[in-house]
């Protein structure tokens, strides 16, 4: 369009907030239009749904644990009754349908690390993660990279993580391939005395709940992984 | 959504959960914690959620985790297969893998219906 013998005015044209929409946008659009028009869903489930993953988060897993470091008669119910536990912190797993997310399922189970054992889930078939209590998964546990080597090389693959376990600790990993999902129960670290829950749930991470990484006292953030430059990059 | 044919089951479930919808309906679990158990090379064309890593390994029952349809027929939505019991299967990182290199205590869970699985003997 370069003549100007159109007759919207340019002073009240809001300029595009981007400058080209993708060709995931476009069928996204497509898609969601047809299936409001032919009544699969509504716009309103679709609102619905989207504000509910959008209030997920890690927080209530960490309350979890830290609740559960505490109080020794919580962390029996957590291990026995883990979906009983998580609407202690605010999470019910039969939400927003009624019978659970249709691809978080309700079988979940929380792994406990002991002095022998620890214990890091993955998906090695898709990205299988327990979303109700944990959020969204990273963007690295969704990489045919991480699926592919964590069930064969778990002790190389934690150690780029920064996690390097003694011999005496077995590792075990967790394959979430069917419709249980899955979360670590990390051990309480030292220097910890005295903390009370909220301090606690500050240092159970992410990366801790996922078994990546192990909570210690001043580390409050997910684990920074730095990439080593290339050996041959490419001018 | 509620009108949708295809999502008669999941109304279903309202109030229960799934797998908790399926409880009860696969009759006697065939294997007890502990069981040792092969994991059979059943053909997997077109869909499957067992590893093809797992398969022919021998592993140990660690749990039974819930009955359900398994993936093979309920991700073509055959409503009328038979539910069965899952199991989570506990393996031996060096039986999985030839040249596993971290020690002998470290080990790989997973899920596995029971139609993949016989005793091992």
């Amino acid at each position: 369009m370069s003549g100007h013998d159109h007759d919207h005015d340019h002073t009240r044209t809001v300029a595009p907030m981007v400058d080209e929409i993708t060709d995931f946008e476009v069928l996204e659009i497509a898609l969601r239009e047809l299936c409001i028009e032919k009544g699969i869903f509504t716009a309103e489930e679709h609102r619905r749904f989207t504000e509910f993953a959008e209030q997920i988060g890690p927080t209530p897993a960490a309350n979890l644990v830290a609740r559960a470091w505490v109080d020794p008669d919580f962390k029996a119910l957590a291990l026995r009754e883990p979906m009983t536990a998580s609407k202690e912190v605010g999470v019910d797993w039969l939400e927003p349908t009624g019978f659970g997310t249709p691809s978080d399922f309700t079988a979940f189970s929380i792994l406990e690390d002991t002095p022998d054992v620890h214990n890091v889930i993955v998906c090695a078939l898709c990205s299988c993660y327990p979303r109700p209590i944990l959020g969204n998964s990273p963007e690295w546990y969704r990489t045919p990279n991480y699926r592919r080597r964590l069930v064969r090389w778990p002790r190389q693959v934690l150690s780029e993580f920064g996690l390097v376990l003694p011999e005496g600790v077995a590792v075990r990993v967790q394959d979430s391939n069917q419709k249980h999902r899955f979360m670590v129960m990390p051990m309480r670290p030292e220097g910890t005395d005295g903390w009370d829950e909220s301090q606690l749930a500050e240092i159970v991470t992410r990366d801790c709940l996922i078994g990546v990484a192990l909570p210690k006292a001043g580390v409050t953030t997910n684990v920074i992984t730095y990439t080593r430059p290339a050996i041959h990059p490419i001018p | 959504g509620s009108a949708v044919k295809r999502n008669t089951h999941h109304i279903h479930a309202v109030g229960k959960g799934d797998p908790q919808i399926f409880a009860g309906k696969a009759g006697e679990a065939r294997f007890k914690v502990g069981d040792p158990v092969l994991v059979r090379e059943l053909p997997a064309l077109f869909y499957t959620r067992t590893p093809e890593y797992v398969r022919g390994a021998v592993g140990e029952i660690a749990a039974l985790a819930y009955e359900s349809p398994a993936p093979e027929d309920e991700t073509w939505d055959r409503q009328d297969a038979k539910p069965e019991w899952f199991y989570v299967v506990k393996f031996d990182m060096a039986t999985l893998w030839d040249d596993y290199t971290g020690p002998d205590n470290d080990v790989l869970r997973t899920e596995i219906p029971e139609r993949w699985l016989v005793p091992a003997t």
